[in-house]
Parts: structure tokens; C-alpha cells; sequence
């Protein structure tokens, strides 16, 4: 009998460890941007396993899947995009896939009143530089994270709040820094519209070259009323995208100092991907504060050196 | 005149900029795009524009920057590549001249198109939209692109200039130009490599299928109102500067007007234009003139077979 009872308590253990080995494989999660993949990372700590299917410096409207892609998207576990047509290629195989895997986009968390409208029914996709904004999305990856592992839910909501409260505070660091610069000077000139909430949240004017999507081009008309913007405001500095190409920037540049104004390439900025792995930009609090720190010596420093000149 | 000198003067740094270039480029591609419409290659140009996708992928890759200049030499090497490969299919295979094209066009666009994917799905940095190489950007010329497009463009015009008489014969009738000890192969060679080079400086300038249109229509026009050569050279410049310099200073004036498209716009107006008055060849001086007494040959005009594709193509 007390055979039995060993044998018994044996298989019960090595079921537990059993049990326990298959909770140990983490969550296969595939994300569409790093900004995305950052988001799941923070949420899901070790439990998850998380893919960026763009790679960091990519641009995201322009991006379509390989072969290669679709098969990562496949055998995920879980399909965390952003959403708000931020995938402008992708969007239609994202549904697609969506109907059959396990399907989250983020983007949907955010109150629709607190977007911002870019006509037709379409919103400006580019929530995650409003940390307060982006602070509504890590409770929806939680909830998606629980139902497939739901033994870890505590763990998943807990992390998830925790880093919605770190989003809070780091929005309000970044009010705290831009008080430091004078109203009339906080104008981000950028080459597309990806900063449209950035500069909500924080005070500035947000004028980009091309547009909200990287597809459109630029006319003549719109360069040259920029550049008058540029002069008659005096805009010390205009700024490149990591992920887009500088060209319009640089012309605008040009631009300006053939009318006498010297305006300055103020740095380049993170937008639609995060900085490669290790860097300080690889997560979006790094990369949000890099920005910021950009932004501001960039529009400050000419300001002191005005102050010197006069 | 004087008016006009002024106005130009007034005008935005940026548009003066975008317009020299242009102007340039316009100017060049009708001069040497004639020989290509004569020769029925209006299309070469369109392949070697799309050839350059391969080269601008090749030069990201072995020199990581993403330089208007080093992206301008890779797409270079490669468009040769390609019309030393379509002078190639056509000698040695049975294809004809606009099969050969079509196929040098559309392989090495696919090559293009698979080498960047892959190039962005390894996370190359910079190789995210380059295939938006091939739609220009017009509006954003600086100062030392329109520079390095005016030179081509001059360098370009005066290699016709000087090389007028081969050209015309190559142009016109290459076997007679063979026969006659004229080596034709070769002169064929450099006049296709001429509209493949002025393709793909304007690249930058107007994009792949916009330039294509540069090289064309103003040929076109051209040959509605004369029947000789040096005329219709002198005409397709003058409708390729004016088109450019028309398409830029009215993109110009209204926001939200992408300026390449415009340019083309612009040199189709010509084009409708010549084909309703021209004299002789025109629709209102045929319907004017009593059929069956004029004995103008209407029938083999370049511009049914050099219609061009002015739609923006989407990538």
C-alpha cells in the first residue's frame, strides 16, 4: 500500500514538474514595430518571447510582408500590432491573420476622443510618443497575455499597471523638462507628421514636411511656405526622422539660408522604430527621453547664443 | 521679357532650384530622347530607370550610406548592365526589340524589389522605402542636385551635338550605316547608354515612369510639326525646358501639388495641343484640308507608339 502511495505521490510530482516546464515556455508573440514588441516586452517580462516583424530604422507605412513574414506571423501565439492604420501594407494581412490567431491592436485602447482626426474616419496612428496615451495600452497586451496564459494573469496585470504608472511619470518628467523652453521657441519641424501628439502633450507646434503617412510627397508650394515659416519665426532648428529619409529636410535647410537664416539640422529623432538593440533608444522610455533631450538642447542652445549676440 | 525676368527673379529659392534642375534635365531628355523615339525605343529609358533598383540596393548594401551621389553611381552600373544585357538578348535571340525591353525591364525590377525586401526584413538600416528611389522627389532638389543635373544634362546635349551625323544615321537606318563601314553596334550602344544615363540622373528629378515621360513626350510633340531632324531636336528641347519650367512654377502656386506629376501634365498639354494644330499632321488642319488631295502621310507618326504612361506608378 504505501507502494502505492509513493507511486502515486512520484507521478503527481512529475506532473507538477511537467506542469511546470510547459508554463516555463514563454508566450511566442509577434509585434509589428519595435515600439510595439517594446510595449509587449515591458507587459510580459520573461514570460514572453517577443519579435519585432519591422526591424529597428524601418519604416512602417511603407512596409510589406515576405513570405518569411507571414510564416512568423503563422505560428505566433499572439499578434500585437499597432493599429490606427499605422500598418498602412500590412494592414489588410493583419485582419486576415487576425480572424484565426489570437489578434491585438493597441491602438483601439485609447479613447477615440483623445485621437486625433485625420479625416475619413482615420486617425493619426502615432500614439506612443504621448506617454500618457500609450499608458491606456499595456492593460489591453495584459488581457490578451491572460487568456492564453492564464496561470500567469496576476503576473501579466501587475507588470502591466506597474509600467502604466512608470508612463505617467515619465510623462510628467518630460512636461517638467520642456517648461524650460520659452513658448514662441517649442516648433518641431520634422520631415512627416509623426510628432502630432508629442507636441499636444507637451507644448509644441508640430509642422512635418510630407505629411502623416511617409507616402505622399511634398510640392513645391508646401516647401516654400515652410521655408517662410522658417525664416519669418526665426525656428532655429529643424529635425530628421530615424526611419525617413532626410531629403526634404535638408532642402528646407537650403532653403532657408538662401533667405539669410541659418536654421540647423537640431538632430535626429526616433519615430516610427526604435534605436537598435542596447542602445539608449531600444526602449520607448529611452527613446522618448533621447527625443526630448534632442528637442531641447537643440532649440535651446541657439537660444542662449541669440541672447549672447544681442 | 523683361517681365518675365523679373517674375523669375521674385520667385522662391527652392522653386528657382527645382526649376534649373528640371529644366535641365527636360531639356536634355527631349534632345536625346528623340533619337530613342526614332528608333522606336521609347521604353528603353522605362527599363533602364527600373534597373537602377538593383544598383541603388547594391550600393546601400557594400557602403551603408544612403547618399544621393553613391546611390546615383550604383544605379547607374546596373541600368548599363541592363542595356548591355537587352543589346545582348537582341542580338543573340530571335526576341524582338519591345520583347526584350519588357523583359530586362520587369526582371530587373523584380530583382530590385526581392533584394531590398530582404535587405528589410534582416533590418539593414536605411533600407526601409528605398524603393521610393524610383518615384523622385522633385520637390526637395538642393542646390547640388540641380548642379549635377545641369551638367549631365549640357554633357549630355553636347555629345549629340558633336556626334550628329552618327547619330542621324544610326537613328535612321543602321543596316546602311553598317554597310557603309559605320560601326553601327557601337553607336547604337552609346545612343541607348546616353537615354539610359539622362533616366537615370532624372530619376532623383521626376521619378522612373515621369522621366520616361520627359524622354517621350516632347519627341512626340516635336515630330508633329516638322519632318526634319534638326528642328524636331531643337522643338523637343524647347518643349522639354518649357514643360519643366511650366510644371514647376504652377505646382508652385497651390499646396498639396506634387511638382514631378505637374511637369508631366504640362508636356501632355503640349502634346494634345500639337496633335489638335499642328500644321500638316494636326486633326484641324487634316479635317480643313479636302481628303484624298493632300498627300500627307498621317499614318506612321511616332505618337501612337510612344504614348506614355502618366500615371504614378504605386509601389
Amino acid at each position: 500500500m504505501p507502494r502505492i502511495v509513493n507511486v502515486v505521490l512520484v507521478l503527481s510530482l512529475v506532473g507538477a514538474a511537467w506542469n511546470n516546464s510547459k508554463a516555463a515556455s514563454p508566450v511566442r508573440v509577434i509585434a509589428t514595430t519595435t515600439v510595439v514588441a517594446d510595449l509587449v516586452e515591458q507587459v510580459g517580462g520573461d514570460l514572453v518571447a517577443v519579435e519585432s516583424l519591422m526591424a529597428d530604422g524601418v519604416d512602417p507605412h511603407s512596409y510589406r510582408a515576405t513570405p518569411r513574414d507571414i510564416d512568423r506571423l503563422i505560428r505566433a501565439d499572439l499578434i500585437v500590432a499597432n493599429g490606427l492604420h499605422l500598418e498602412g501594407k500590412l494592414a489588410e494581412l493583419l485582419e486576415r491573420i487576425g480572424r484565426k490567431r489570437p489578434f491585438v491592436a493597441v491602438g483601439n485602447a485609447v479613447p477615440k476622443d483623445e485621437l486625433l482626426s485625420i479625416g475619413n474616419d482615420l486617425f493619426d496612428p502615432h500614439i506612443w510618443f504621448d506617454a500618457k496615451l500609450w499608458s491606456y495600452c499595456p492593460s489591453t497586451v495584459a488581457d490578451a497575455l491572460s487568456q492564453l496564459d492564464s496561470k500567469a494573469a496576476l503576473h501579466y496585470r501587475q507588470r502591466a499597471e506597474k509600467y502604466s504608472k512608470d508612463l505617467l511619470e515619465l510623462d510628467k518628467n518630460v512636461r517638467r523638462k520642456f517648461k524650460k523652453i520659452p513658448q514662441q521657441r517649442r516648433v518641431l519641424i520634422t520631415a512627416h507628421d509623426a510628432f502630432r501628439y508629442f507636441g499636444r502633450a507637451y507644448g509644441l507646434e508640430v509642422i512635418g514636411v510630407q505629411g502623416t503617412s511617409t507616402e505622399s510627397e511634398a510640392g513645391l508650394a508646401d516647401m516654400n511656405q515652410l521655408v517662410e515659416l522658417v525664416v519669418q519665426r526665426e525656428i532655429p532648428a529643424v529635425f530628421v526622422e530615424t526611419s525617413v529619409s532626410d531629403r526634404n529636410v535638408t532642402a528646407l535647410i537650403e532653403g532657408a539660408a538662401a533667405r539669410g537664416h541659418s536654421v540647423r539640422l537640431g538632430g535626429r529623432l526616433y519615430s516610427d522604430a526604435l534605436g537598435p538593440a542596447g542602445g539608449g533608444g531600444d526602449t520607448l522610455e529611452g527613446a522618448l527621453l533621447s527625443n526630448v533631450d534632442t528637442i531641447i538642447g537643440a532649440l535651446r542652445a541657439t537660444s542662449t547664443s541669440q541672447r549672447i549676440v544681442e | 521679357m523683361i517681365h518675365l525676368a523679373v517674375a523669375i527673379a521674385f520667385l522662391p529659392y527652392n522653386t528657382l532650384v527645382v526649376a534649373a534642375g528640371v529644366a535641365a534635365v527636360g531639356c536634355a531628355a527631349g534632345v536625346i530622347g528623340t533619337f530613342g523615339v526614332l528608333r522606336k525605343r521609347a521604353l528603353v529609358g522605362d527599363a533602364a530607370a527600373h534597373a537602377t533598383l538593383v544598383g541603388v540596393a547594391c550600393a546601400l548594401l557594400l557602403t551603408g550610406q544612403r547618399d544621393l551621389a553613391v546611390l546615383l553611381v550604383g544605379g547607374l552600373l546596373s541600368a548599363m548592365v541592363a542595356i548591355v544585357l537587352l543589346v545582348l538578348i537582341r542580338k543573340f535571340t530571335r526576341t524582338r526589340d519591345d520583347a526584350a525591353t519588357a523583359i530586362v525591364l520587369s526582371v530587373s525590377f523584380g530583382l530590385g524589389i526581392t533584394l531590398i525586401s530582404g535587405m528589410v526584413s534582416r533590418g539593414i538600416p536605411g533600407s526601409g522605402g528605398l524603393e521610393r528611389f524610383l518615384l523622385g522627389h522633385t520637390a526637395s532638389l538642393t542646390a547640388t542636385d540641380a548642379l549635377l543635373l545641369g551638367t549631365v544634362s549640357v554633357v549630355g546635349v553636347l555629345c549629340i551635338v558633336v556626334g550628329l551625323k552618327e547619330a542621324t544615321m544610326v537613328a535612321f537606318d543602321p543596316d546602311f550605316a553598317a554597310a557603309a563601314g559605320w560601326p553601327a553596334a557601337t553607336l547604337d550602344l552609346v545612343l541607348i547608354a546616353l537615354i539610359a544615363v539622362m533616366v537615370v540622373v532624372g530619376l532623383p528629378a521626376a521619378g522612373a515612369v515621369l522621366v520616361t515621360a520627359l524622354v517621350v513626350i516632347p519627341p512626340a510633340v516635336a515630330r508633329q510639326w516638322t519632318e526634319r531632324l534638326v528642328p524636331m531636336l531643337v522643338i523637343a528641347g524647347a518643349v522639354g525646358l518649357l514643360s519643366a519650367l511650366g510644371g514647376v512654377v504652377l505646382s508652385s502656386l497651390a499646396v498639396q501639388v506634387p511638382t514631378g506629376p505637374v511637369v508631366v501634365l504640362v508636356a501632355t498639354a503640349f502634346l494634345i495641343l500639337s496633335i489638335l494644330v499642328a500644321p500638316c499632321r494636326g486633326i484641324l488642319w487634316r479635317t480643313r484640308s479636302v481628303s484624298g488631295l493632300s498627300s500627307v502621310s498621317l499614318t506612321k507618326t511616332e505618337v501612337g507608339a510612344a504614348t506614355p504612361r502618366v500615371m504614378e506608378r504605386k509601389l
